[in-house]
């Protein structure tokens, strides 16, 4: 992913009529949109579609951004809130578990070093939804707590809390399958 | 990992230049001259409330321009609000209800401990004035104030709509008691907060319709599909 001052630099350029930034904005942001938007799906087709929605949807609102404040923020709240929108238009469906074995989710740190990722995928999708976030956002996307705290309007030992307690609980699934 | 052609194509025909928005604290003095004419307009066609000499022109006009003001900012609260990752922590938006109401008792303490002025008689019609005035002064705020939120990309538009909402009722309600006669506080509580919670409620409801508004316009275009031409997905 390009800088944080990078990104900035190219929506400026995009805003003043470069069309040509967006591709670069695509490559360097649509990686962790997609990573994020497959974690609240959990649907590979699905967070294709979310992920071009969420473009759309910052092309449109493209004028309400501020180059003095980073981009992933401003681009992860317009995918946060094309991911509510979609599950509120459709009805919500029934979440399967096997829906988890097809997550191309990338696992790295701590998680990648479990030797099957299948059971990583599987048991994330057993942790509790608002760990489970906070888990993704910050051991896969990389967002600091703050950041997480301030996207999910609680406070900042909340959202350390949530993280160390979905870690806690994937451990404790991992543990347990791999104790099968 | 590459944009898919389809998406492309479709961004490149409606694409041109377009220019930042300005700060929320900006533009939220658009919503000014609204609010100087919403102080002023109650007092101007009527009269000034007859216990001015004892609450004096702090008691009177430094209050109200002290509450009109946390209105102002209530609205910039809410063009904050309205611009995608810059939303509110649910703590900030419980502060930026606690403290308008904090004011609005504080106001209504001060001038009933500085010029007690009892309501005889007429409870409900008074009662009705004051209420149907304030709230009728906060519309056209209430409406100038969606516009600019409209202009931006509102995530959470009942949130913004009420904080909006929440400010242009302050505003009104800070020209109304200039006019309003009465200071005890069961008048004061019930009518004009009333007024101005009518106002909360009008602005969250002006946000969801102005959302679904944007709704059925996108709603005409096709939905953009990942399922067509892909670009190469590897990273």
């Amino acid at each position: 992913m390009a800088s944080d001052q990078a990104l900035r630099e190219l929506m400026r350029e995009y805003q003043s009529g470069r069309f040509e930034a967006f591709d670069e904005i695509y490559a360097s942001i649509a990686p962790a949109l997609r990573r994020y938007l497959l974690s609240q799906s959990r649907d590979a087709a699905k967070a294709d579609d979310l992920v071009q929605e969420t473009f759309l949807q910052m092309h449109r609102a493209r004028h309400t951004y501020d180059a003095s404040y980073p981009l992933m923020p401003w681009a992860m709240a317009i995918a946060r809130h094309v991911w509510l929108m979609d599950r509120r238009t459709l009805s919500r469906r029934p979440w399967a578990p096997d829906d988890v074995t097809a997550m191309a989710l990338p696992v790295k740190a701590e998680a990648a070093s479990y030797a099957d990722r299948v059971e990583v995928r599987r048991a994330l999708g057993k942790v509790a939804p608002a760990r489970r976030e906070a888990v993704i956002q910050h051991h896969l996307l990389g967002f600091s707590f703050k950041e997480i705290a301030e996207r999910a309007g609680i406070a900042e030992t909340a959202a350390k809390l949530r993280s160390s307690r979905g870690m806690a609980q994937l451990r404790a699934l991992l543990k347990g399958e791999g104790d099968k | 990992m590459s944009a898919p052609v389809e998406l492309r194509a479709r961004l490149a025909a409606d694409y041109q230049p377009v220019r930042a928005l300005r700060s929320p604290w900006t533009r939220m003095l658009a919503i000014l001259p609204l609010a100087v004419i919403a102080l002023i307009a109650a007092p101007a066609a009527f009269e000034v409330r007859p216990g001015a000499a004892d609450l004096g022109w702090v008691g009177v006009w430094g209050l109200s321009i002290a509450q009109s003001a946390i209105g102002l900012f209530a609205v910039g609260a809410a063009l904050r609000e309205s611009i995608p990752g810059r939303d509110w922590s649910r703590g900030a938006l419980a502060l930026w209800l606690a403290i308008p109401i904090a004011i609005v008792l504080a106001v209504t303490f001060v001038s009933w401990d500085a010029s007690p002025v009892i309501l005889r008689g007429d409870w409900w019609l008074v009662a009705g004035v004051c209420f149907a005035g304030s709230a009728a002064t906060a519309l056209p705020l209430v409406a100038a104030a969606s516009i600019l939120a409209a202009r931006a990309y509102p995530t959470r538009p009942a949130v913004a709509g009420a904080l909006l909402g929440l400010g242009a009722g302050l505003m009104a309600d800070a020209g109304w008691r200039i006019f309003c006669h009465f200071s005890e506080p069961s008048h004061v509580l019930s009518a004009h907060l009333a007024a101005v919670f009518m106002s909360t409620i009008i602005g969250t409801l002006a946000g969801m319709r102005m959302y679904g508004l944007r709704r059925e316009k996108h709603a005409l275009d096709e939905p953009v599909s990942a399922g067509g031409d892909h670009g190469d997905r590897s990273e």
